[in-house]
């Protein structure tokens, strides 16, 4: 008697818990349609291809619309809806963000239809089998794609195509430079090396260069350390895309150049835990000089300091160096998740997104190099300085040798951890950490 | 006990099972099952990444435990958890004992404790991007110590190797020690006047008291609170993530941080689980310990 | 004599406060001068300590985010129910520990309280598949049922504790009188351990608003998210919004220190009641 009232009491709360359950699943029906999502297309999938007229909303994931001005890459997308009738849903994520949900959602099959990708990933999804074939999407549709001006590919495919580039020149501070008696804009390592310690000679505050270690984000080894070696027509990787750091003299030099900088006391202090937008914070605030640095970086810059006088310029390049500078790029590269239900509708929006006059609006409004050769962004509104750091890139060729690297985030972060030995004194010579490096590095390419 | 009582037995039997229910089906199936998952992938090569894993034994176990950032993630793990600790319980006493002093009135009290309390309120994201910002070299905190003449230069406090595990560990002292003090102040308004005033009879200073008082009468809830705050301290990850990365070089690299590098950065999700099966095996140990404790209590 | 004593004694205490106090509050003092800064003077030097160009702007910045404001309501709407159902769980496991005896009592006790000592990040990738498995992915529900399971064991260790300290005589009696064990607990057992079960409530609040890792893991869009993972939306990949990441992180935990201003006096309590169950 006792216990079935007891049972029933349980049971009444457990179907009231139930109740509020489904009610509150159903109070938000947005909600109750992502539950079902992963079956849903599936079943609405089929429809779609017979009927054509059939509704089909893409999830597009990236880090862009955080970085974007507000709304912008909302309207681009609704215009490709407008023209196609499918929808996009975007799901902007900071960029560390972005990348912990799209590796979970690789493991878990949860990834977004379109995703936004960095050339550092590519390899490791690709690999995993969760991002789709490009190739074979371009195959399908018989896409042109001469027109595009770089793909990153895996085994001889494509996975990964570069929407936008971003060159990596060199910030000066022209401010400082003056104050500090340095008329000449440094274009070799020495003068560079003599500019800093005339910075800090006229004020022991201000440094002369910086470069953010930080081993939470390393894209400091990327952009910041290797765009010299780069700059200097150097290379890290032999002829079959293998690491080359052991007795690679190029780059011994510019594991010793930064450790001269190092040690003359020129780098910004907090180097070790210093990321990207850390960087040009002091960038900002006056409280360094150089700073190699992306030109997507121009308008924040412009916004939060009005008043700096500071100039782009190609990075100094190693003594005696005469031929063509590479220039270091990143990018925001787009691919598709292989449990995309709708791969050719996903298509298309890559395609959208890749076409002339959009990839030269995207330019545009990122302060970027389109990914589309024929593109012709008008940057007439755009700052001088981006006129500028145009032509010096013109002059370069754009490089970025860790794009499309086995665990490349993971190459880098153990090449900074090296270099901090290094410049810490642990390590005894620049050989010997270079050593060290290809020694880690090596089993990742087997 | 009396006649015609089976079915008052067999309820007797299962009603507290019925009670239970609810809490053991939520765990059977959103804890056993992950736990069962970790446990066979730890056993795999490379899982997720390899569409066929092959069953390698402990291969994966042999590889962590030879590993050198594995075995500075451990050390750092323990003086990480073990400094937190420590500085918890004195901080949270010292302050609980001040917020219980009688020599204030209760509104005074009342307007300490919210401030004491304060640190509690953040989450960890928010604790790590203001520390962040504070221990910056060119932060406040290097500023307020040049202006008080307590060091000549900025000080890199979470970028180099010397500082940055204290940096860290302090901050996790810093955003912790709240839940010590309210429970510690919590058990000191439980300890009877009764005891304080044989005490003072007795004619003991406030020293004397204090050990032979407050620290035996707080005993139990100590115990509980230091192996509460240990496994909770283990599991610190935003925190260290956000502010070090883990950085410089191993300096703060601790057992969450590897495991997730291991897991979102190299896509080893079998070495991942390996070392998670490793942390698990420690964390379910000091369990039974506090189990064991709990019921010595009782 | 002793009034000299106690004169002394008494500013010592207070020099002593406002040290503490300047550790504990120091940081978020500055916090909040920083969310009315403009961006670029936060890391000015010297610092300064009110901006001339004080601003609202960070604030109106979130404000005016439709997303922004998503955020709180999902925080709100998570940690509530997740608050709820802790309880009415927590209090009938804790009812069953603290007034039966049975067999594998203690070995579901110590895999409960084990529970609390898995490290949340090991399981996580399982953890995923699991959750996209039941179809919970992307939904209030894999959170909030997340958030069970890490706050319940907490939550019926401590109300068990509560439980044992109030005589089962209490019980008895209104079994006595007819009444059911059922009744027994909610009208005699859970309105006397009040207090107790606001702590357990407060503390649950806490972890659900708070929880980071796996509000970005198991959610996909935005409206889905919660104010830890808004508040890094605002760390972009090339700048930081430091003002308005401070502003969110002053407005995200008003809620908690509201909580706690209102039921301090029975969190405490609640706490006392549960140390001195001898």
């Amino acid at each position: 008697m006792k216990l079935r009232m007891a049972m029933k009491k349980v049971f009444t709360v457990s179907l009231a818990g139930a109740v509020v359950l489904s009610l509150t699943a159903c109070g938000s029906p947005k909600e109750k349609k992502k539950v079902d999502g992963g079956t849903s297309t599936s079943s609405a999938s089929n429809p779609s291809d017979e009927g054509g007229g059939k509704e089909v909303t893409l999830e597009f994931q990236q880090w862009w619309g955080v970085e974007l001005p507000d709304g912008a890459l909302a309207e681009v997308c609704q215009e490709f809806t407008d023209k196609t009738g499918i929808k996009i849903e975007l799901l902007s994520n900071p960029y560390a963000d972005t990348k912990t949900q799209i590796a979970a959602g690789a493991a878990a099959g949860t990834m977004a239809d379109v995703v936004g990708l960095d050339g550092s990933w590519v390899y490791d999804f690709a690999k995993q089998g969760s991002i789709a074939n490009l190739t074979d999407a371009m195959k399908d549709v018989g896409y042109d794609d001469s027109q595009l001006s770089d793909q990153i590919k895996y085994e001889g495919n494509t996975y990964m195509i570069p929407v936008v580039n971003f060159a990596y020149p060199m910030y000066v501070n022209m401010d400082i430079l003056n104050a500090a008696g340095v008329s000449k804009i440094p274009t070799t390592w020495t003068e560079f090396q003599d500019a800093c310690k005339a910075v800090k000679e006229y004020d022991s505050s201000i440094a002369g260069w910086a470069i953010p270690l930080s081993t939470e984000s390393p894209s400091g080894i990327q952009n910041q350390f290797m765009s010299w070696l780069w700059a200097s027509g150097g290379s890290m990787l032999t002829d079959n895309n293998k690491p080359n750091l052991t007795g690679n003299s190029d780059l011994e030099k510019t594991v010793e150049f930064v450790k001269e900088l190092d040690e003359a006391g020129v780098i910004a202090e907090g180097a070790y835990s210093m990321k990207e937008p850390d960087m040009v914070e002091e960038f900002t605030n006056g409280r360094v000089a150089f700073m190699t640095d992306g030109i997507s970086h121009l308008t924040t810059i412009r916004k939060e300091a009005p008043d700096l006088n500071f100039d782009i310029v190609k990075l100094p390049v190693m003594e005696g160096f005469t031929g063509q500078s590479g220039m270091d790029v990143a990018n925001w590269g787009i691919g598709i998740a292989e449990n995309c239900e709708n791969k050719k509708e996903a298509w298309q929006f890559v395609e959208y997104l890749m076409s002339p006059e959009v990839n030269a609006k995207l330019s545009e409004l990122a302060n970027a190099f389109p990914g589309n050769s024929k593109a012709e962004p008008d940057y007439s509104k755009s700052d001088e300085l981006f006129q500028k750091t145009y032509d010096l890139f013109q002059e370069c060729y754009a490089v970025n040798e860790f794009t499309g690297l086995p665990t490349s985030e993971e190459l880098m972060r153990t090449f900074d951890e090296q270099l901090q030995l290094y410049l810490d004194g642990d390590t005894s010579s620049a050989a010997d950490m270079l050593k060290a490096v290809q020694e880690i590095w090596e089993p990742a390419f087997e | 006990m009396t006649k015609g009582n089976r079915s008052s037995v067999f309820k007797k039997k299962t009603t507290p099972y019925l009670y239970l229910l609810p809490t053991i089906i939520l765990m059977l199936i959103l804890l056993i099952i992950p736990i069962i998952m970790v446990v066979r992938y730890s056993f795999y090569d490379n899982v997720i990444i390899n569409k066929n894993p092959v069953f390698v034994g402990l291969e994966n176990f042999k590889k962590i435990i030879t590993d050198s950032t594995f075995l500075a993630a451990i050390k750092n793990t323990f003086i990480f958890v073990s400094v937190s600790v420590v500085a918890h319980l004195i901080i949270g006493i010292c302050f609980a004992m001040l917020l219980n002093t009688r020599y204030l009135g209760n509104k005074t009290k009342g307007i300490f404790r919210v401030i004491y309390v304060l640190p509690w309120m953040f989450t960890a994201s928010v604790i790590a991007i203001l520390w962040k910002m504070m221990l910056n070299p060119n932060g406040i905190v290097n500023y307020l110590l040049q202006f008080f003449n307590l060091t000549s230069q900025n000080i890199e406090w979470l970028g180099s190797r010397k500082f940055a595990l204290l940096a860290v560990t302090f901050i996790n002292i810093w955003s912790g020690y709240p839940f010590y003090m309210i429970s510690v102040l919590a058990g000191l308004q439980g300890i009877s006047t009764d005891l304080y005033e044989a005490s003072s009879l007795d004619g003991a200073n406030a020293v004397q008291t204090f050990f032979r008082i407050t620290i035996p009468q707080l005993k139990p809830i100590l115990i509980s609170l230091i192996m509460l705050d240990f496994v909770w301290t283990i599991q610190q990850f935003a925190l260290i993530w956000m502010t070090t990365g883990g950085g410089p070089i191993n300096a703060t690299e601790t057992l969450s941080t590897y495991i997730y590098k291991q897991g979102f950065s190299k896509y080893q999700y079998s070495m991942a689980s390996a070392s998670a099966v490793i942390v698990l095996i420690i964390c379910t140990i000091i369990a039974i310990f506090y189990v064991r404790h709990q019921k010595a209590r009782d | 004599m002793i009034g000299k004593k106690k004169w002394y004694v008494k500013v010592l205490i207070i020099i002593a406060l406002l040290v503490g106090a300047f550790y504990a509050a120091f940081p978020i003092l500055w916090m909040f001068l920083n969310s009315f800064k403009p961006n670029s003077e936060i890391f000015a030097w010297p610092p300064t300590w009110i901006s001339e160009r004080f601003s609202f702007d960070a604030y109106k910045a979130i404000f005016q985010s439709p997303d922004q404001i998503r955020f709180f309501i999902n925080s709100y709407v998570i940690a509530g129910t997740v608050v709820v159902f802790t309880l009415v769980i927590g209090i009938l496991a804790a009812y069953a520990f603290s007034r039966f005896d049975f067999p594998g009592k203690s070995i579901i006790n110590t895999l409960i309280v084990s529970v609390q000592a898995v490290p949340p990040i090991t399981l996580l990738i399982p953890y995923l598949s699991l959750i996209v498995t039941l179809k919970l992915y992307n939904t209030y529900w894999a959170l909030i049922l997340t958030y069970m399971l890490f706050t319940l064991p907490y939550a019926i260790l401590m109300t068990t504790g509560y439980f044992n300290t109030l005589p089962k005589d209490l019980d008895e009696a209104v079994m006595i009188d007819g009444g059911s064990r059922f009744k027994a607990l909610w009208r005699i057992l859970v309105p006397t351990a009040i207090p107790g079960l606001v702590s357990v409530g407060m503390y649950t609040f806490m972890q659900a608003w708070n929880e980071y890792l796996f509000a970005l893991a198991l959610t996909k869009t935005n409206n889905m998210r919660t104010v830890p993972v808004g508040i890094n939306l605002l760390m972009g990949q090339h700048a930081y919004e430091w003002n308005q990441m401070m502003a969110m992180s002053v407005l995200g935990s008003l809620p908690v220190l509201i909580l706690f201003l209102f039921f301090q006096r029975y969190f405490i309590a609640g706490m006392t009641a549960g140390s001195v169950k001898n």
